[in-house]
């Protein structure tokens, strides 16, 4: 294919306008595929994937995250590479983003590449640049570490197709999480189009694995699965609608990780939300753990949150809040509860869930024990019975434990809590926090 | 019945070696303890023993281990046998000897209530957890004839669990790990087998003075702190949280932070 690409620049300048450009693109995970080197190039990868390095904003760097080209077409009002912003403009040659990806892999500063694009000339254009870059790397550098690229919506099926037998991971961006707040925010781009990709993607790994089956040796799509991210804060939606769609996301497209990112006004937009307080980190931080209770916890939407009740506790985690919610079902023996139970114990994570189990087949396990295996007892003493004794005598009252995990929980220090008209002790998050104003919402997961 | 304390070489050969004559004391094992160095105060009523390294005794242990206990087990009794803690040995050995005593073979490190088995445990998890940072922030760089080069100074002896993982990843190339710490080498020629060098002559000499690097190195580090620096996003900036992430302890061998 021809290449046109802008003028010479030297390369210290492209990567540093490129990052620039990626820097709010958050799934950057090198997690999910398992690979051994073949001796014949370099690189392998590691299921659990690994970080490399840790940014001033205490985010993990995993993968040489850039973007191709910071053109775009597009005039989304969120994003700081829009079409009607000046900002300095720049686009890679797929052999420069060649020479980046295996000379920082080879001195272990990279896990692989993430390679996401803004709009040149045409979906198209840009996925097939895309693409060409991937296969440049994987053939003739021969390169065997971690791959993540972007299907760019609206791009033709087969250059979809053609990046997905060469990357590990792929992803189409939500964006927002509903379609009308997609409309707003981003007048170019349709639901439809992102929803297809990520469909088209869902079934070919799903075909894939049964070539495996059949072919042992048949080249692998998508080994790692797909992803996506939404941004969180630049509209009034609530944290209902923002996990039901989640939940949507993973039951229905199968998707490895949804990935939440608390909106920065970089474009300074006077109708959107530019909190003084800075990004809401705890709010995003909230949706995070709620996104674990769904994936490991075996938790459903519908029990964390109602219509009525459609925001999390900013003071205590989405686990602790959902357990004084529910004190009916405790307290939760140690030594006799089944492993689904224990999974429901705010301070017990999936680990010592399973070293319970594992453990208390030698014999009653006593809290001394569950200390030493890593079970948080501030925590799980609300909640817990060893041998029918709890730790200490301890109030089994909504109030009373809310306001003893509040004052415990590091990232909700400081959350005041107050009483509501219902008489319950919380501190409700509204959307006046976010310095909006309450339009009409679209309910939950509709477009889905 | 008096108690009997075995001194051994702090190593993973020592260790073994000494599980292999506590057991040849035929003797009660709780009256058996291993230490991997001279202790400063020696106790009254005690008896110390010797014991040297030996790899015939050795490769009988491994071999006892991996049929009785399993491979999980011995590769954690590997790690905590790895750690820096001095109490290390005596854990190995106890957890052993309830393996055996026990058997409970695979399960044996499911035993959590024994303080022994709790502590290997524990050890293990601290030297895996050490090996998994190294193997995220190790930084190469490139010496003048293409020949890569890493110094490292972890607290436990990680270089046995790190070097499996670069050799497999980085096959085609030539490189080299210094634990400065321990002034150990672990040495991968392209395409060939890992091996590791202890106390090699002159090492230190050619260790103090910089490495002369490639022209091409700079190069790469300038691009790569850059880029480090420009993926950050200011308004989310939280300089705590990235070294409760990356410990100072592993920044002084990184170059996106030591240029600053």
């Amino acid at each position: 294919m021809e290449i046109r690409i802008a003028p010479q620049m030297s390369l210290m300048d492209k990567l540093k306008i490129l990052t620039d450009a990626a820097r709010f693109d958050v799934s950057c995970s090198s997690s999910g595929s398992s690979r051994q080197n073949d001796g014949k190039g370099i690189g392998n990868t590691l299921a659990a994937g690994i970080c490399h390095s840790f940014a001033a904003d205490g985010r993990c760097i995993s993968l040489l995250k850039i973007l191709f080209t910071n053109e775009c077409i597009y005039d989304c009002r969120y994003c700081i590479n829009r079409r009607s912003n000046d900002v300095a403009r720049a686009s890679f040659t797929p052999d420069e983003v060649c020479e980046l990806t295996m000379e920082f892999y080879r001195r272990n500063y990279i896990e692989g590449l993430f390679l996401s694009s803004g709009i040149l000339y045409s979906p198209n254009y840009t996925m097939e640049l895309i693409c060409e870059t991937v296969y440049r790397l994987r053939t003739l550098h021969r390169f065997q570490g971690y791959i993540h690229v972007k299907a760019i919506p609206g791009a033709d099926p087969l250059l979809i197709q053609r990046a997905g037998y060469l990357a590990d991971r792929m992803s189409v961006n939500l964006e927002m999480a509903t379609a009308q707040g997609l409309r707003e925010m981003a007048p170019n781009k349709h639901r439809s189009n992102i929803l297809r990709p990520m469909r088209q993607i869902q079934n070919g790994i799903e075909q894939n694995r049964n070539e495996i089956t059949l072919y042992k040796h048949a080249p692998r799509f998508c080994e790692a699965g797909q992803s996506t991210q939404m941004v969180i804060g630049a509209l009034p939606e609530s944290d209902y609608q923002i996990m039901s769609v989640a939940e949507n996301l993973y039951d229905k497209f199968s998707l490895k990780r949804v990935y939440y990112s608390a909106f920065v006004n970089v474009n300074e937009d006077k109708d959107l939300p530019a909190p003084a307080a800075g990004p809401p980190l705890l709010r995003e931080h909230r949706l995070y753990q709620a996104d674990w209770l769904l994936r490991f916890y075996d938790f459903k939407v519908d029990e964390l949150l109602t219509e009525k009740r459609p925001n999390f506790n900013l003071a205590i985690d989405p686990k602790a809040d959902w357990a004084v919610r529910h004190l009916e079902q405790f307290p939760i023996e140690i030594n006799r509860a089944d492993y689904r139970s224990l999974l429901r114990i705010p301070g017990v994570g999936v680990k010592s869930a399973r070293r319970i189990v594992a453990v208390r087949r030698f014999g009653s396990l006593t809290f001394e024990d569950l200390k030493r295996m890593g079970v948080v007892l501030k925590r799980a003493l609300y909640f817990i019975t060893c041998g029918g004794r709890m730790m200490y005598p301890t109030k089994l009252e909504e109030e009373y434990i809310v306001r003893n995990l509040a004052g415990q929980d590091p990232a909700g220090k400081g959350e005041k809590l107050f009483r509501m008209t219902d008489g319950t002790l919380y501190r409700q998050m509204s959307l006046a926090d976010y310095g909006v104003q309450t339009y009409s919402q679209p309910t939950a997961g509709a477009a889905i | 019945m008096e108690e009997k304390y075995i001194i051994c070489e702090d190593s993973l050969e020592g260790i073994f070696t000494a599980v292999y004559d506590a057991y040849a004391l035929r003797e009660k094992h709780e009256h058996i303890h291993l230490l991997t160095e001279e202790e400063d105060n020696y106790r009254l009523f005690a008896v110390y023993l010797h014991s040297q390294p030996d790899l015939v005794k050795t490769n009988k242990v491994i071999k006892t281990l991996r049929s009785r206990l399993g491979n999980e087990v011995y590769l954690a009794l590997c790690q905590a046998a790895a750690s820096f803690y001095a109490d290390k040995a005596e854990a190995v050995y106890k957890t052993i000897t309830d393996g055996i005593t026990s058997g409970r073979g695979r399960r044996t490190m499911d035993d959590l209530k024994n303080p022994y088995v709790a502590r290997t445990h524990e050890l293990a998890r601290r030297t895996a957890n050490e090996a998994h940072k190294e193997i995220e922030f190790l930084r190469f760089g490139e010496l003048e004839k293409g020949v890569l080069y890493a110094k490292i100074g972890p607290e436990n002896n990680v270089m046995p669990f790190i070097m499996p993982h670069f050799a497999d990843r980085l096959s085609p190339e030539n490189f080299l790990i210094y634990d400065e710490k321990r002034n150990l080498f672990g040495v991968h020629p392209a395409g060939k087998e890992w091996y590791m060098v202890s106390d090699a002559a002159g090492a230190e000499a050619c260790i103090e003075t910089e490495p002369v690097w490639s022209d091409r190195e700079l190069r790469y580090r300038g691009l790569f702190t850059l880029f480090h620096d420009a993926i950050a996003i200011d308004a989310r900036r939280n300089t705590r949280l990235q070294q409760q992430m990356v410990p100072l302890r592993f920044q002084s061998y990184m170059v996106e932070f030591r240029s600053k």
